[in-house]
């Protein structure tokens, strides 16, 4: 009871929320150790509507923008070696910095909100996407590019018909593990806007219960799965010659 | 005040936020922040950190060698670290909070949870990664397996293995923050209780976040840099 | 082929690479001339500059001072991706493109200059024929094909355009001495139909000498020192590099390059089965008589063996010689091994026949060593893919 104490000074959690745990006349979802209630899922399905379309639309948009300027910034560093350093330095400390301390970082300058989630969310994407880029471009075999350029193929046509095509493989990996970690950390939303599953977690400064956390969750990570799958199929669709096998 | 002054007053304020007391409405007299107050947060936060690390290090890490060196599961490990990432940290925290109770020893073992994934998947990597010749070369000189995976794989996959270890660290410090939500007191305490802390507190709470897992990911990176043999380092570069 | 092929002459002029503040230029000065439709082999060691003098020609290396000329142009006259898509390239890995299939990749060249689709595919199913290859193995991917599958296909690609000039960099180098041969020798037979203008690059003297019309043989410091025939190089080397370069066997090798029937053979005086003796004795008494013994033929001329004195002495001509026939060769040998079945018979002739087993003359040591010492085996010199080869 100390901790619930402590919890209750903290602000954390509204105070009333603990007069009602003794009562045993109480609905399933108000007695914190029943773990699912299952009418009550039933019933309130319809209220994750909404919220899982605005999760939804944060990641969509958070990777969007993510791989949009992970990828230019990674053709930029394939031209200019002098630029690598920097870039991977540069995206992992974007990575590094908790994404719920990012959110309040720039809070000053864009303020409560949807943007402000999305630009930490995709600047949290550029490091992974990043890299694989530049490692799928480097397992181009040297081979195929000198036959390409003695063949007569300027430095973009190279690039562009032979070198990105065949680092699609490790973007597109890039890719999922970036839709995975920021389909998690979009729970994180709620403490900047009121948007997203966070919301059916954390709602209004107080945790909410079980239940409700745990529809929460599993909705987040059956997109997430859903979401990997997707890429999966799109890397294999474009990419039939690793399929072939050798003769 | 322009687009610019704004923001610059606000960092200002946090500044003086983080190293002398303020007023504060709620507490009634009592002053909030401080430097003795940020130091006491992030000892905090650094102590929850770095036991869940260390808990994470103490199940992952041999199983991880251990899986590597026998070169079983390999389907399963990389499964595994890609369902890590997709864990919601907040759901995590908010049911062992709800269901398995408050407080340091219970959200210790949750965020242990985060960190084992990439441990364990970039354990098994690095064994995996490890010259079969070199180990074929160690065993025909009369190491036995234990030393096997003490002497030759665990220096030799270092490098991928200590990646590991930061992306874990990454995710334990970055969950820590919301820890008062579990009743552990963290420097997240700044940024959830923006009407005790005022907004001055919120944006130093976020800096010192910030900072802190800068900091810790540079000293793994450190620590990487001296752990890692001369001869892997020249291969690498 | 669907177009009347083409070939251009190649030109160096005092051409010269020199890298940065090296003392010495990657290629000093290089002047030599390559006819159309010939095959050029440039050979030396290791650091020669033959490789660079190669890629001067499509400006993979960029030309420090003097020209180079194809049919009359300097490869300067146009940028270099559109120069590059006019000549044919292949490397030693040959650098298919593991994401497109066979037929794309050998496209690859038609596409860039715009070529419709049925033209290209057209031309794609054409060159597979060419090279010998199943038309089904087009829609494969390179990484379903062997090493020498793929290093055809790295030929065909460079033919596709039907360029003016073939530049390949040891191309056969990381293949298997067997497929190796087998590879030159199907090179050669399409160079027979093609007949393109080639650049060939290679370390291997005896690869050299198989392939060039002409070979040109440098040294360190990118120096031309010898450009001949095969034959003239191995007669005649120009230095002490050459001779060294080229072997201590180069009168072997010599050997390698022609056939028994390109030269004058000796004729033995004939005797029939059944024909007086006193017949064979009047011609074996004769004064320009080359061979001191006759040889017992058939009806057919077909050779049955040696007449020894013996025989002779008897009235008519005996159905079953004295000395057994030894090593019968056949115009069509290559007169390396002609050489290896006389020293291997220890017998100092050997009959000779035609297609049809038909004695056609008579091959001794002596004519060998004749024909090695002597400078008129120049005539005989054929282009290298008229060359005894597989």
């Amino acid at each position: 009871m100390g901790d619930v104490a402590l919890l209750a000074a903290a602000g954390e959690v509204g105070g009333d929320f603990f007069k009602e745990r003794d009562s045993d006349s109480l609905p399933c979802q108000a007695q914190p150790d029943h773990l699912f209630c299952f009418d009550w899922a039933q019933e309130n399905i319809d209220r994750y509507g909404t919220p899982t379309l605005q999760h939804f639309e944060i990641v969509a948009l958070s990777l969007l923008f993510g791989f949009a300027v992970a990828f230019a910034l990674a053709l930029l560093a394939h031209r200019n070696r002098w630029l690598r350093p920097p870039l991977l330095a540069g995206t992992g400390v974007l990575y590094t910095i908790p994404s719920v301390a990012f959110f309040f970082l720039l809070l000053p300058i864009t303020g409560r909100g949807r943007d402000t989630a999305i630009i930490v969310l995709a600047a949290y994407t550029l490091q992974i996407i990043y890299r694989n880029t530049m490692v799928g471009l480097a397992n181009v075999p040297d081979a195929a590019k000198t036959a390409a350029r003695g063949m007569g193929m300027s430095e973009r046509q190279v690039l562009w018909r032979i070198e990105l095509p065949l680092a699609v493989p490790e973007i597109v990996a890039g890719l999922r593990i970036a839709s995975l970690s920021t389909m998690a950390i979009a729970t994180f939303a709620v403490f900047i806007a009121r948007e997203g599953l966070g919301t059916q977690i954390y709602g209004q400064g107080n945790l909410t219960f079980p239940t409700s956390i745990i529809i929460a969750a599993a909705i987040v990570i059956a997109m997430a799965l859903a979401i990997d799958a997707i890429l999966l199929s799109v890397q294999r669709l474009l990419t039939p010659w690793r399929r072939a096998r050798p003769a | 005040m322009s687009a610019f002054q704004l923001p610059l007053a606000s960092f200002g304020g946090a500044i003086e936020f983080i190293f002398t007391p303020q007023s504060s409405n709620v507490t009634g007299g009592e002053k909030v922040g401080g430097f003795d107050q940020v130091v006491e947060l992030t000892l905090k936060q650094l102590e929850v950190t770095l036991l869940a690390l260390a808990l994470a290090l103490v199940v992952a890490l041999p199983l991880g060698l251990y899986l590597g060196h026998k070169g079983k599961g390999e389907l399963l490990l990389v499964g595994l670290a890609n369902a890590g990432r997709a864990i919601p940290e907040l759901a995590l925290i908010a049911l062992v909070a709800a269901v398995i109770g408050v407080g340091l020893l219970n959200l210790t073992p949750a965020l242990a949870v985060l960190g084992i994934p990439p441990i364990l998947t970039n354990a098994f990597v690095g064994v995996r990664q490890v010259d079969q010749a070199t180990i074929d070369a160690a065993r025909g000189m009369g190491m036995s397996e234990l030393e096997i995976i003490r002497k030759v794989e665990l220096p030799l996959a270092l490098p991928t293995l200590m990646g590991g270890v930061r992306l874990a660290m990454i995710a334990i410090v970055a969950t820590a923050t919301i820890a008062p939500l579990a009743g552990v007191e963290s420097l997240g305490d700044f940024i959830l209780n923006e009407s005790v802390y005022g907004s001055d507190g919120v944006l130093a709470g976020a800096i010192l976040i910030a900072l802190l897992a800068l900091a810790l990911e540079g000293a793994l990176a450190l620590l990487q840099r001296r752990l890692t043999s001369d001869g892997l380092k020249l291969k690498t570069s | 082929m669907s177009e009347r092929p083409q070939a251009s002459p190649v030109r160096y002029e005092e051409a010269t690479k020199r890298y940065g503040k090296a003392a010495e230029p990657a290629v000093d000065r290089l002047t030599l001339e390559v006819p159309a439709g010939e095959i050029c082999v440039l050979v030396g060691p290791s650091g020669c500059g033959k490789t660079t003098a190669m890629k001067m020609v499509n400006r993979t290396v960029e030309i420090s001072s003097g020209d180079v000329l194809i049919g009359g142009a300097s490869v300067r006259d146009r940028s270099p991706a559109q120069l590059r898509r006019e000549i044919g390239y292949v490397i030693q890995q040959v650098g298919l493109f593991p994401h497109r299939t066979v037929s794309e990749n050998i496209g690859t060249v038609p596409q860039l200059l715009g070529w419709e689709k049925e033209r290209t595919s057209a031309r794609a199913e054409e060159l597979l024929a060419l090279i010998g290859l199943d038309p089904e193995l087009g829609d494969r991917y390179p990484a379903q094909l062997s090493g020498g599958q793929q290093q055809r296909v790295g030929v065909a690609r460079a033919l596709a355009a039907d360029p003016l000039v073939m530049l390949m960099d040891e191309p056969f180098g990381a293949i298997d001495p067997i497929n190796r041969e087998r590879l030159q020798n199907e090179f050669l037979r399409l160079q027979a139909e093609i007949r393109k203008t080639v650049l060939f690059v290679t370390h291997d003297i005896d690869e050299a000498i198989k392939m060039g019309d002409r070979i040109a043989v440098m040294r360190e410091g990118g120096r031309l020192e010898q450009y001949a025939t095969p034959a003239e190089l191995l007669m005649a080397p120009a230095t002490e590099f050459v001779e060294d370069f080229v072997g201590a066997d180069r009168a072997l090798k010599r050997l390698a390059l022609i056939r028994v029937r390109d030269i004058d053979l000796w004729e033995a005086p004939l005797a029939f089965v059944g024909q007086a003796t006193a017949e064979v004795r009047a011609k074996l008494a004769a004064p320009d008589v080359e061979v001191p013994y006759p040889l017992l033929v058939d009806g057919e001329r077909r050779p049955l063996g040696w007449l020894s004195e013996r025989d002779l002495t008897a009235e008519i001509v005996p159905r079953e010689p004295d000395s057994p026939l030894g090593p019968v060769l056949e115009l069509e040998d290559v007169m390396r091994d002609a050489l290896a079945d006389l020293l291997q018979g220890q017998s100092q002739y050997a009959a000779v026949v035609d297609g049809e087993g038909r004695i056609a003359g008579v091959l001794s040591v002596e004519i060998i060593s004749e024909l090695l010492g002597s400078p008129g085996a120049k005539s005989e010199e054929r282009p290298a893919t008229e060359r005894p080869h597989g």
